[in-house]
């Protein structure tokens, strides 16, 4: 078997939904805008050379279906080049680039782009036509709970504070703020142009701006304003508009290559993904996937949790992600140190390869050998990634 | 030419003008809201933003405020922002500019002068001022100007508050005044006075004499707050705050105010003394006690061993204490009287002290008002109007006086030094007992001046049933069946609250059945208060306690037969709800086939509330509705859910116009009229329609699609997100189940055509399944005993 390697990896700045630059953008876009930069950042590496790519995506209707990666492959690369969609909703994004490798591995490609695109601008989180099964609907009807109330479940359950949530919710924020200071952000993110025409005065009128940079973080918060907020999901509940991820639109990717390729492009991998498993939890505490996933995926992996150096732990929620790292046992200082969902935003599908790519780039930085990526998702289930990374 | 109002300017935000802006924007008119700079520009917003920050922080404020003053906030997009620096010129496109500014001569006049500068010739101008003559504010301005000048007093809050006076100066072109009446009438749906241009106008004049006339009573014949509240309440036919009460809502200050505006400007009232503040009101007034604004006046709130009591306060040593429940034997007797009439016979008949307060209030109000026609109004009816629409009277004082006796009353007068104005001598001179008369369902008034009757203005368009008991055509305990002319009969019930029992249900059968055997169509309506509050709880409460299952099921089917006999009848069958219209009430609308709503109508299908779904046909009804709303391609999800909802939340809208937006009322189909009064008329006309077009009538629905599983399946998973959400309790979840059952037509596999029968006999099973839970019946005991909805 071959060894895969994570060799680039770009996104988009992450747009707030429905309010952001990217409101109207459609995700196909922005991820073509991913992919050209991206295949120019590896060099020798031609579009035609790419066997396949894969677009994680959680919603895969309206501007997000007729199987959007095929017309992602071709716009941006070549018509020669095909594309699949797959969908493990929040968990989409890493298990591309899961599925990438393996495919790598076993000899069936030697390069893969592969990510996520995701507009929760366009495409409603629950789809257009949400049509859950009757006979599940009728008995379980608990498994259909919105992911605000799996998140207030996990917190009575875990006795996760109101407090809690919000200052790791601040915290989300100072230190997402911190990155994009130190440039961080600006070496992942590829500038999207925007072009909006609209009528103004009766006039169509083009509008053009260059989004490079990321909508969530708010200089502006303080405990005192996140504690003013009021619960959306539960009344007397703790969740917030403020200790919850913020809706958004983006698209990321990497490009991901068999040994023999690294080689022959004399190209420096940035990673190898060791392993990325998935596991099942109940659906009312789907938050708490990650506690299954991770222990599976280190042990598969063999790789103890002292020896990662840097988590990447998808915030859904401020009490959810609190309550993993309670149960996991994680080290604050190494989880999301360069903030999460709360305060970068978190589009859906697209937010494993966002993860993966700010992981092992910190990785890169902190000269760490181990970074994990993990995420909950809806419908209750976990997805947990070891990459070793070369510095 | 003809004259239209098409754009309204309003000059100034606050919180008048705001929320007659939002009122003409109810009425559909594109408005023009207009108020100063502020006086420091905030930085960070863009030029016109900051230019208009006041005015649009007003706006806001009253579109948020309660009562709401707007039908719905869609018609918040026919209001246009601006300010007087900037956008003055704008006034041009208005053909009708409304000033609501501060009570400032000096200021008023100064913005007249640029109304003056900037207004196209031939454009109304009015305003809306409470206390400075009118024509001090035409005084300098152009002669055009002056003829389109007249005063308009809206009453705050300006959409429900029903009164609208007009005050013409001796310049103002008649046409104008003419318009403004009609217009206040038909769009605006006000009872539009016509006033003369002295302090105070009508409605304050006298209704701020009474108060004060009450106040001086309670003084000289040693009464307390509490004794008059009860003496010049309900029992009267005034609103149940009565005297002390509605000065602590409008607010001492303002009352103080008005009446000094009085004693300084009226120095001929005869009846000047009344308005001369009693000491212990300027002191109340001093110490800033002046009603619900500063937290006390007649009254103030306190929380004792866990309850809220509202402790009055003592005229002579101004301390707080609660009373006893006051009693009078002239009371009691008023409680047992049959008829207006006879109450007030038995108020003023009795040797107590509230007979003799009732004797030197009732006749020193006649006594006044008599006197003040023709100074501040030439028609006597017009008063009577002002005090029913501005003041929540019953009864106007002249009407009051006649159901005493006119001649009775000039008599016993002499007893307490009050003297009548002339023209009663002179009424009565010449043998005549009655202010008013009906001749051939029309209204006429005695006129002063002619010495004779005229036709009250606006009676053509007005049906009182009251008046029309000599065209009864049939009658059952609760029911009544009038013949309304043209062919047209109306079915009115007269139940607690308007309530359905079987009595009306045999009515409505009856109605139908009358109807199509002798004439044209059928119009439903009352002019109670309420249209109807719902079925009769009480009784399926009494059927649910005893487990008699038979009994629920044939009274539910009696519904459910009569709301479609009411759908399926041979003549047209109009329904005119108003104000409250809720659960059977709305079921019944449901079934018209056209309903002419009063603008302001309360619908909704509200019996979630009480532990059940509706199950008159109502339920059915949205699934129909549901299913004609449904197009090839689109989710059924959506369309079903927006009935779901509102009915699983017992929603009810806040104007007929929403009533419109939650698919209760159907757009080209039902209607709704902003002046209450027309209601019966617009029905009736309604129903000509409808014959006139050629009504055949309809054939039950076979072809009803319903969705079935899919969307019923997402349905229960939205309820279970209510639960765990605590928005909804178990027994919610059980009842939204149900409810969505019946909306999805049950578990079938996929979307299916049914019969309404199909749906009907679901609608059914399912409240007999939920009315006989405890649970529900706690719920019903809870809103029969208390008022109040449980939440179980």
């Amino acid at each position: 078997m071959q060894e895969a390697y994570v060799v680039a990896g770009l996104r988009t700045a992450i747009g707030k939904a429905k309010k952001g630059a990217f409101r109207h953008v459609r995700p196909d876009d922005l991820a073509v805008v991913v992919i050209e930069s991206l295949v120019k950042q590896v060099s020798g590496l031609t579009p035609t050379a790419v066997d396949d790519v894969i677009v994680g995506t959680a919603v895969p209707e309206a501007e997000q279906g007729l199987q959007m990666a095929r017309w992602i492959a071709l716009r941006s690369l070549a018509i020669e080049v095909p594309g699949v969609t797959i969908n493990r909703y929040c968990g989409s994004g890493l298990e591309a680039i899961a599925l990438a490798t393996a495919k790598i591995k076993c000899g069936m490609a030697d390069c893969i782009i592969a990510g996520g695109a995701e507009s929760m601008s366009l495409v409603p989180t629950m789809g257009w036509k949400t049509a859950p099964n009757f006979t599940l609907a009728d008995d379980h009807a608990e498994y259909f709970l919105s992911m605000g109330l799996t998140a207030e479940e996990v917190a009575q359950e875990h006795r996760i504070t109101r407090e809690e949530s919000d200052a790791f919710a601040l915290a989300s924020h100072r230190r997402a703020l911190a990155a994009r200071s130190a440039g961080y952000f600006q070496q992942e993110i590829v500038p999207v142009t925007v072009e909006e025409i609209t009528v103004e005065k009766n006039h169509r009128t083009i509008h053009r701006t260059v989004v490079c940079e990321d909508e969530g973080p708010r200089p502006d918060t303080s405990l005192e304003a996140l504690s003013k907020l009021p619960p959306v999901f539960r009344q007397d509940g703790q969740v917030t508009a403020g200790n919850a991820s913020q809706t958004s639109d983006g698209a990321a990717f990497v490009v991901v290559l068999s040994e023999a390729m690294v080689k022959k492009l004399n190209v420096k991998p940035w990673a190898r993904l060791v392993t990325c498993v998935s596991a099942g939890v109940h659906p009312r505490l789907m938050g708490m996937g990650p506690v299954e996933a991770v222990p599976r995926a280190l042990k598969r992996s063999g790789i103890r949790l002292q020896d990662v150096g840097v988590i990447e732990l998808n915030e859904a929620f401020a009490c959810q992600a609190l309550a993993v790292m309670k149960a996991l046992d994680l080290d604050p200082e190494r989880v999301n140190p360069n903030g999460g969902a709360i305060a970068l935003g978190h589009p859906l599908g697209c937010t494993g390869a966002v993860l993966t790519i700010k992981a092992v780039r910190q990785a890169q930085r902190q000269n760490q050998k181990y970074a994990l990526v993990t995420a909950c998702i809806g419908g209750g289930q976990g997805i947990a990634a070891v990459f070793e990374v070369f510095s | 030419m003809k004259r239209r109002i098409q754009k309204v300017a309003v000059l100034g935000a606050g919180i008048m003008g705001s929320r007659i802006a939002c009122h003409l924007a109810n009425a559909g008119f594109a408005v023009l809201l207009l108020d100063r700079l502020p006086d420091a520009p905030a930085e960070s917003l863009s030029a016109s933003e900051q230019r208009n920050r006041l005015v649009n922080d007003a706006l806001q404020a009253s579109v948020r405020s309660k009562p709401a003053p707007l039908f719905s906030n869609h018609r918040l997009r026919l209001i246009t922002t601006g300010n007087f620096s900037d956008d003055m010129p704008r006034i041009a496109e208005c053909d009708w500019v409304i000033e609501a500014i501060v009570e400032n001569l000096d200021i008023k006049r100064q913005l007249f002068d640029q109304v003056d500068r900037y207004r196209r010739q031939g454009t109304i101008v009015s305003s809306n001022t409470s206390s400075i003559p009118i024509h001090l504010l035409a005084e300098g301005r152009s002669h055009d100007f002056q003829q389109h000048f007249c005063g308009t007093h809206f009453f705050n809050p300006p959409r429900y508050l029903r009164l609208l006076e007009i005050i013409p100066t001796p310049q103002t072109r008649p046409d104008v005044v003419e318009t403004l009446m009609h217009f206040g009438e038909l769009f605006l749906g006000k009872e539009t006075v016509r006033c003369k241009d002295t302090p105070a106008f009508i409605a304050n004049r006298i209704g701020v004499f009474s108060v004060m006339h009450i106040f001086h009573l309670t003084e000289e014949l040693g009464l307390t707050v509490d004794e008059v509240d009860l003496l010049t309440g309900p029992l009267i036919g005034r609103p149940k705050s009565a005297t002390f009460r509605t000065a602590d809502i409008i607010g001492l200050d303002t009352l103080v105010q008005v009446a000094r505006l009085v004693y300084e400007r009226c120095p001929h009232d005869e009846a000047r003394d009344r308005f001369r503040v009693p000491q212990w009101l300027e002191h109340m007034v001093r110490n800033n006690w002046l009603g619900d604004k500063t937290g006390q006046g007649f009254y103030r709130k306190e929380k004792q061993n866990g309850l809220t009591v509202y402790p009055s306060v003592d005229l002579n040593t101004l301390q707080y204490s609660l009373k006893p429940k006051p009693s009078f034997a002239t009371v009691e007797a008023m409680k047992r009287a049959a008829s207006w009439q006879q109450v007030l016979q038995q108020a003023t008949a009795g040797t107590d002290k509230a007979a003799d307060f009732y004797r030197k209030f009732f006749y020193g109000l006649f006594a006044y008002v008599s006197r003040r026609i023709p100074e501040i109004s030439d028609e006597l009816y017009w008063v009577d109007a002002a005090m029913q629409a501005g003041f929540g009277w019953q009864h106007g004082p002249f009407a009051a006086w006649e159901a005493l006796g006119i001649r009775q009353v000039r008599a016993a007068m002499e007893a307490f030094h009050f003297t009548p104005a002339e023209w009663v001598d002179e009424l009565l001179r010449r043998g005549h007992e009655s202010f008013y008369r009906f001749e051939q369902s029309k209204r006429y008034c005695y006129d002063v001046s002619t010495q004779d009757y005229r036709p009250v203005t606006g009676s053509e368009h007005l049906i009182v049933l009251e008046h029309r008991s000599d065209h009864e055509v049939w009658r059952n305990s609760a029911c009544r069946l009038v013949d309304l002319g043209d062919g047209v009969v109306n079915l009115e019930w007269n139940t607690k609250m308007n309530t359905i029992g079987s009595e009306v249900l045999e009515g409505v059968n009856k109605a139908i059945e009358l109807a199509e055997q002798n004439f044209e169509g059928l119009v439903i309506s009352n002019q109670g208060e309420n249209f109807s509050a719902g079925a009769n709880l009480a009784l399926i409460l009494m059927l649910a306690m005893e487990q008699d299952y038979d009994e629920l099921e044939r009274a539910c089917r009696l519904f459910q037969q009569t709301s479609m006999r009411l759908r399926y009848s041979a003549v047209p069958v109009v329904v005119a709800p108003h104000q409250l219209t809720l659960g059977g009430g709305c079921e019944l609308a449901l079934h018209a086939d056209s309903v002419v709503a009063a603008a302001e109508t309360y619908m909704g299908l509200v019996e979630v509330g009480v532990g059940i779904i509706p199950a008159g046909g109502g339920t059915k009804e949205l699934a129909v509705r549901a299913s004609d709303a449904f197009t090839d391609g689109i989710p059924e999800l959506p369309i079903v859910q927006r009935f779901f909802t509102n009915t699983a939340m017992g929603k009810v809208s806040g104007s007929a116009e929403e009533a419109f937006e939650m698919g209760l009322l159907r757009v080209g189909i039902d209607l709704y009229c902003m002046n209450r009064k027309r209601q019966l008329f617009e029905a009736k006309q309604r129903v000509l329609e409808l014959v006139r077009r050629g009504y055949v009538r309809a054939q039950p629905r076979q072809d009803i699609r319903v969705a079935g599983r899919t969307v019923l399946a997402a349905l229960y998973a939205g309820i279970e997100t209510m639960v765990y959400g605590k928005y909804a309790s178990e027994h919610d979840r059980l009842i939204a189940r149900k409810l969505a059952y019946v909306l999805c037509g049950g578990d079938l596999t996929a979307t299916t055509s049914v019969s309404e029968q199909y749906l009907l006999d679901l609608e059914r099973e399912a409240f007999l399944s939920l009315v006989t839970t405890r649970k529900s019946m706690e719920r019903m005991q809870s809103i029969l005993n208390t008022g109040k909805p449980l939440r179980n």
